[in-house]
């Protein structure tokens, strides 16, 4: 019977994020949490192969003390226990600190046969964690997954490259980062919604994981976040149809385009 | 209680709906609040205006912890045309002395709000769950339906807004008549926190309610407007069969609203950040069902129809929290449930919602007269258009200029009869 865990990310819902016209900078001021999307399929391949043929679901998630806010949504979702370290220190953390302080827990409640993720989170999308993580913890990690078969402790999986489609086969405990076409993540039903509320679920305290105030210290920071605006020129050219069009093409020729 | 029965099922996590939870599960009782928003309020669309009575019946200070926007405290009713507009405005910055009398409020905001203060009162509260049907047995409401979910309860409440299918399911009355509701439309419009204050004249937390009438091209309907912090939420009611029968579209016809000049002045450089449309009930005491309850059910809020509209005060979200209150009252004091539908008729007028309502009942008939919406709002501007003309010709007498524009706009028989008709219905 395989055990998952599945690691996931509290993010800003980006449809509620607004850019400022003046500075582009971004209001994220009505922006609820959500699970980032990837990390929901990677948690409904992990429920929907335990519902199927056995095993357990975990799940992880390292943030800002809202990520407690997600344990309702995580365990409506077929997971059967969530753990949770909630610390201001997720505010800056790069993928690097992420993956050490993510590699620390797992240490501690472990082991899993599988450890499943999105291949990347709806914000910053670096696409680092999962193949960080795996070289810390000295296991194959298997990118792109957009199919996955368990049997035991083996896995099968498709991985999606940019031309074409690659089958692997790996023996837990590995990582595996999944793709959103790997299947439809569920909207919980009432009685999921409801059993969430009986699950038990697990604060991991930062200071409890024996990491070095350096191992918190992100090597990469960012300075800023703007919106992107992609400036138009909005040139209408009204004349008869053959004068607009010799106007369109010296235009676009003057722009170098042509 | 086993795991899948509650003593009460809520369905619809508006103010109604929060309100019967938060009381119930503040009692004791176990209780599931369900919306089919993603959060409580998520859903809605309404811009408007809380009586803070209301939170007060459900508990003294609530109103204290709701995210209210601004404490409304000029009352402002604007007569328009196409050309200017004729403004009453009723500034008392001590409405309502200890609890100030209402304020504008954002409806995903305090809905949210509000079905938290239910759950931190222990009310399960599930978002993003359809209520798709109920289950009946032996005469008896006793649970509902949801996907491929059953939930059982000794009672639902019905909090599922204007267009109840619940309670059309539960056979308590057809499906929603044109005629008994009307169409909201409405755009919020942000702008910088301190200039909508000195545009209305205004302190910081301090703010306007408006209606408007004459902007409507002669619908049955009106404007109204509401001051919340960092924000305008403007919009129309109106009439959807007169709507309907009208060569112009609505949207254009709230345009028109928006620029006008009266209006433009005040959302000038404002960014619409939302808009949307929503059915409103408008019969009011006239249109609330002869059946509110059945055995195991029971509909409160937009679902019963409760609305008092004046022309001056538009009231709803009050009479929800109130008839929530009422039913989850009813709950409490019931022996079985059974005697839920009794005791909750008492419980509505012990509150007095039923007085409230009847003290308005006949208003509706005055909204027959087509001419308070186009005719009446243009002689008032025409007559101070007249009374403050200064010109150097020689003004007309005052008597004899101002019947000239009464008959302008409509003969005397129609005056008087609309006069009569008026008396008659207040």
């Amino acid at each position: 019977m395989p055990k998952f865990l599945v690691l996931y990310k509290w993010t800003l819902d980006e449809q509620d994020i607004k850019v400022k016209s003046d500075d582009l900078s971004l209001d994220a001021s009505r922006a609820k949490g959500k699970i980032s999307d990837f990390d929901r399929n990677a948690i409904e391949e992990a429920a929907a192969i335990v519902e199927k043929q056995g095993g357990s679901v975990e799940a992880l998630s390292y943030g800002t003390p809202t990520v407690k806010q997600s344990l309702k949504d995580v365990l409506s979702r077929g997971v059967d226990k969530a753990y949770w370290i909630g610390d201001a220190s997720a505010e800056t953390a790069d993928a690097a600190v992420t993956a050490k302080v993510l590699a620390a827990a797992i240490r501690k409640i472990g082991p899993y046969d599988f450890i499943l993720t999105g291949e990347g989170s709806s914000d910053q999308f670096n696409q680092q964690t999962a193949p960080r993580l795996a070289a810390l913890l000295g296991l194959p990690c298997l990118s792109f997954v957009h199919k996955l078969e368990v049997d035991g402790a083996k896995a099968s999986v498709a991985r999606k490259l940019a031309d074409c489609t690659e089958l692997a086969t790996v023996t837990g405990p590995a990582v595996i980062s999944v793709l959103s076409d790997i299947n439809k993540p569920r909207i919980p039903g009432l009685k999921q919604v409801l059993g969430a509320a009986k699950k038990p679920s697990e604060e991991i305290a930062l200071g409890s994981l024996g990491l070095a105030a350096e191992d918190l210290q992100p090597k990469a920071s960012r300075r800023s976040v703007k919106g992107f605006v992609m400036t138009r020129k909005n040139v209408i050219y009204k004349d008869a149809p053959a004068d607009a069009v010799a106007k369109l093409v010296s235009s676009l020729a003057g722009e170098g385009l042509i | 209680m086993s795991d899948d029965t509650f003593d009460a099922i809520v369905v619809g996590a508006g103010p109604a709906g929060s309100a019967c939870a938060y009381t119930l599960a503040k009692e004791g009782r176990s209780v599931l609040l369900l919306d089919r928003g993603n959060s409580a309020g998520a859903k809605n669309v309404s811009g408007g205006r809380l009586y803070t009575y209301a939170l007060e019946l459900v508990e003294p200070g609530l109103y204290e912890r709701a995210p209210l926007q601004r404490k409304i405290v000029r009352e402002q009713i604007m007569l328009m045309n196409d050309r200017g507009a004729t403004t009453v405005d009723y500034f008392d910055p001590g409405f309502g002395e200890a609890v100030p009398q209402s304020y504008s409020v954002i409806r995903a905001a305090l809905d949210e709000w509000f079905a938290g203060e239910a759950e931190a009162q222990g009310a399960m509260v599930a978002p993003g769950v359809v209520v798709d049907g109920l289950i009946e047995e032996n005469g008896r409401i006793v649970g509902i339906r949801t996907g491929e979910d059953e939930m059982r309860a000794d009672v639902v409440v019905a909090a599922d807004g204007v267009n109840s299918l619940l309670g059309q399911k539960a056979g308590l009355f057809p499906d929603v008549k044109a005629s008994a509701v009307g169409v909201g439309v409405k755009e919020t419009i942000e702008l910088p926190d301190e200039l909508i204050s000195a545009r209305f004249g205004v302190k910081e937390g301090e703010g306007a309610a408006r209606v408007a009438i004459g902007c409507t091209e002669g619908i049955s309907g009106g404007g109204f407007l509401y001051t919340n912090k960092g924000s305008i939420s403007l919009g129309i009611v109106f009439n959807p069969e007169q709507a309907g029968r009208q060569t112009r579209h609505i949207q254009d016809i709230f345009q028109d609203y928006k620029m006008h000049p009266a209006i433009h002045a005040l959302i000038e450089g404002g960014t619409s950040v939302e808009y949307g449309a929503h059915l409103v009930p408008e019969k009011g005491y006239h249109g609330i069902p002869k059946q509110l309850s059945r055995d195991g059910f029971v509909v409160v809020g937009d679902a019963a129809q409760f609305g008092i509209n004046t022309g001056l005060i538009i009231r709803g979200m009050d009479l929800a929290i109130v008839s929530g209150l009422a039913a989850a009252k009813a709950i409490i004091a019931a022996k079985q449930p059974a005697d839920v539908g009794t005791l909750y008729r008492q419980q509505l007028e012990e509150l007095l919602l039923i007085a409230n309502q009847q003290a308005y009942q006949n208003f509706h008939g005055i909204f027959e007269i087509s001419r308070i919406f186009r005719e009446y709002p243009a002689l008032a501007n025409d007559a101070m258009q007249f009374l403050f003309r200064v010109d150097g010709k020689k003004p007309k007498p005052m008597l004899k200029g101002l019947l000239d524009i009464v008959k302008r706009n409509v003969s005397f028989g129609k005056l008087l009869g609309d006069g009569w008709k008026i008396y008659r219905h207040i």
